[in-house]
């Protein structure tokens, strides 16, 4: 695909997305203002000080207030947006996620990782990230398997001796052994 | 003792070998630290404190100054080649140059910012050596309404600045700066917003904030186009050209840009408490407010690049100002610097010049040098790093993902903090995806608590509030606040009116 045609369709799946969006930064400030809502209550019960006039509490009950407005602000922004917006071009949120599915899967196996590292240790847990994120974003035989093997093994166990022997910084070692 | 004779014994000690050298390793463990996200300037810093134990006390503060002017110039590289601010202080630098990098141009990109980090570098020594008596006279006569108010104007300078909402941006600040008040309280130590959770206690984390919000989610964008991928496509795609020398005529025809932008970044960097996060970020404001085109900053044109490099490249002169005329760190590097002297046996204060002249003017020499060090050292190392631009993505993006989980956890060795990183990653990069500016969120959190600790001390001092309106300076700070965000208003309702007739 050339870059041109590429461009193209990005654009076209932005403006598709635009429907989305609007309902997706409805629902989204509608809970963060109830969020906020509960969290600005909950600051009334911070304590005050005798010797200042604004206590604990003061302060993120400002910035709470003026956050509610805020969403409440972007609500009747994206509702217009929303009326605006051709819904025959809607590209669905199941297709919006399928769009971005390399992304999705860098991040589940970013969250993997995070997950694995107490158990396999940073040497282990960086060794398979890198080879199985590198296999996921298209390295899947030949030259560019084998280039990926040795940049897993470098910067997995290699990363991890650097650390721990020249900066003296240790990372996690791992439960399992 | 004569000028002239301190200023040759400073020379004396300073071109020493082992100074020299110890100064060229430090110039480029700054310039490497700060190009890897998650390490910043302050880090490497701390890093080298011990190492200068050992050292003369000029020695010892001069590779530390190396080190700091090395970081200044290192977070252009990944900001520029990656998008990724490598440090706060080059937020605004992947404004202008990691779009110009993305259209081909990465060679241009870093070289633009070497030279305007350069000729900032220069120009706030040499304001140092001029001015820093005055100026640290003015710094210090800021009371907490002035400081509240400065912070209220960075944040509505970067919130209109960035993202084509403003609504959208002011939101985001505001996040930032409720996310600052979870922890403890500054000023009477109660725990707020922690909910029973140990990690919270001590509050987020804004390194892991910085490395979630702008390099995993970053990272994420990345690698969305399937096609791309298929194709072992590079980050930057078209032919690297570089050529410093051309280039640094390019900086040089802009004068006004680059001398207003350093100014800006001395006069910031001596304010205590501001340093280059702000610099970067006001210096690159005011440079499109003076621009007759405005629309093109934020598409990759040089003087987007030239501000915001040279802005915060002279924050470094700046912060120098406060604590050598009158003993108080500018920034938490000056602190460190600070330190270095202390445990030196040089006594920090209003009579450091008095006392140790030598030293004193060899800082000031130290400067000019240093940043001569970091032009050598970039120039002849650029051509290797652009070549990380050519590196696959389906490469770069898993590695750089483990070098910001180690800059997470280098931090404080909490696996905890890798799991923060995991979630703001994935929260920074859905904010994205729905329009929502980043900056404007890590500004917040970065700024929160002087925020708070400002107002609250204004009102402690004086229950009035309506000096905050009164006080001249603070009042022309909320007055350019105020102007920075109706400013930008108009210029999106203009734009608006021009699309849609």
């Amino acid at each position: 695909m050339s870059v041109v045609t590429d461009k193209v369709s990005r654009a076209t799946r932005e403006a598709n997305s635009e429907r989305g969006k609007a309902i997706a930064n409805i629902l989204f400030n509608a809970g963060l203002a109830a969020l906020f809502i509960g969290l600005f209550m909950q600051a009334g019960d911070l304590p005050s000080s005798m010797w200042e006039p604004l206590g604990a509490g003061s302060f993120p009950r400002l910035i709470l207030g003026a956050l509610v407005v805020f969403n409440l602000a972007i609500m009747c922004q994206s509702m217009m947006a929303l009326r605006h917006a051709d819904p025959a071009l809607s590209v669905g949120a199941g297709r919006w996620f399928i769009q971005r599915r390399l992304a999705f899967a860098s991040l589940a196996a970013f969250c993997g990782y995070a997950l694995l590292m107490p158990w396999l240790g940073f040497a282990l847990a960086s060794l398979l990230f890198l080879l199985v994120v590198q296999i996921i974003l298209g390295a899947r035989s030949g030259r560019r398997l084998l280039v990926a093997c040795v940049i897993a093994a470098v910067f997995g166990p290699g990363l991890d001796a650097l650390f721990g022997q020249v900066f003296m910084i240790s990372l996690p070692q791992g439960r399992l052994w | 003792m004569p000028m002239t004779d301190v200023l040759l014994g400073s020379v004396e000690q300073l071109f020493s070998l082992a100074t020299l050298v110890s100064m060229m390793i430090g110039v480029m463990a700054g310039v490497i630290a700060a190009a890897i996200p998650g390490f910043t300037i302050t880090m490497a810093i701390v890093l080298a404190l011990p190492v200068t134990f050992t050292m003369s006390p000029l020695q010892g503060v001069a590779t530390m100054l190396a080190v700091y002017v090395g970081g200044g110039s290192g977070g252009l590289i990944s900001a520029a080649l990656l998008g990724i601010p490598g440090t706060p202080s080059a937020v605004a630098t992947t404004f202008d140059a990691y779009p110009m990098a993305r259209k081909g141009e990465p060679g241009r990109a870093l070289a633009l910012g070497i030279w305007a980090s350069f000729f900032g570098a220069l120009i706030s020594a040499v304001v140092l050596i001029i001015a820093a008596p005055p100026l640290a006279l003015i710094a210090v006569k800021l009371g907490p309404w002035e400081y509240f108010s400065l912070i209220l104007f960075a944040v509505t300078v970067v919130a209109s600045l960035v993202g084509k909402s403003v609504l959208k941006g002011l939101m985001m600040s505001l996040l930032g700066l409720f996310i600052a008040t979870v922890g403890q309280d500054p000023m009477m130590g109660v725990p707020r917003f922690t909910f029973g959770i140990d990690v919270l206690a001590a509050g987020i984390p804004f390194l892991v904030m910085l490395i979630g919000i702008f390099a995993v989610s970053q990272l994420a964008s990345e690698v969305e186009n399937p096609t791309e991928m298929k194709q072992g496509q590079a980050l930057v795609g078209g032919k690297m050209h570089f050529q410093p020398f051309g280039v640094m005529r390019e900086v040089l025809s802009r004068p006004g840009n680059l001398l207003r932008s350093s100014m800006v970044g001395v006069v910031i960097g001596a304010v205590p408490g501001a340093g280059g996060s702000i610099a970067n970020l006001i210096a690159y404001d005011q440079a499109k407010r003076a621009s007759k085109t405005p629309e093109l900053f934020g598409t990759g044109i040089a003087d987007g690049v030239v501000a915001s490099e040279s802005g915060n490249s002279a924050t470094a002169g700046g912060g120098l100002i406060p604590m050598i005329a009158l003993g108080i760190p500018g920034s938490a590097v000056d602190a460190v610097l600070m330190a270095a002297l202390m445990v030196q046996g040089v006594s920090v204060g209003p009579r450091l010049i008095m006392d140790n002249a030598e030293l004193v003017y060899g800082m000031f020499l130290a400067m000019f040098l240093a940043a001569g060090m970091v032009l050598v050292f970039c120039l002849i190392s650029m051509r290797w790093f652009i070549r990380i631009t050519e590196i696959p993505k389906s490469i770069i993006v898993p590695v750089v993902l483990v070098c910001c989980a180690i800059g997470a956890l280098a931090l404080n060795n909490r696996i905890t903090d890798l799991y923060l990183l995991v979630g703001v990653g994935l929260v920074g990069y859905l904010l994205a995806k729905l329009d929502y500016p980043l900056a404007p969120l890590v500004l917040g959190v970065i700024l929160g608590p002087i925020a708070e600790t400002n107002l609250r001390r204004a009102l402690m001092a004086d229950e009035n509030w309506t000096l905050f309106f009164t006080r001249p300076i603070s009042a022309m700070l909320l007055l350019l606040a105020v102007l920075s965000v109706a400013l930008t208003v108009r210029r999106l309702l203009k734009k608006r009116r021009t699309v849609s007739p």
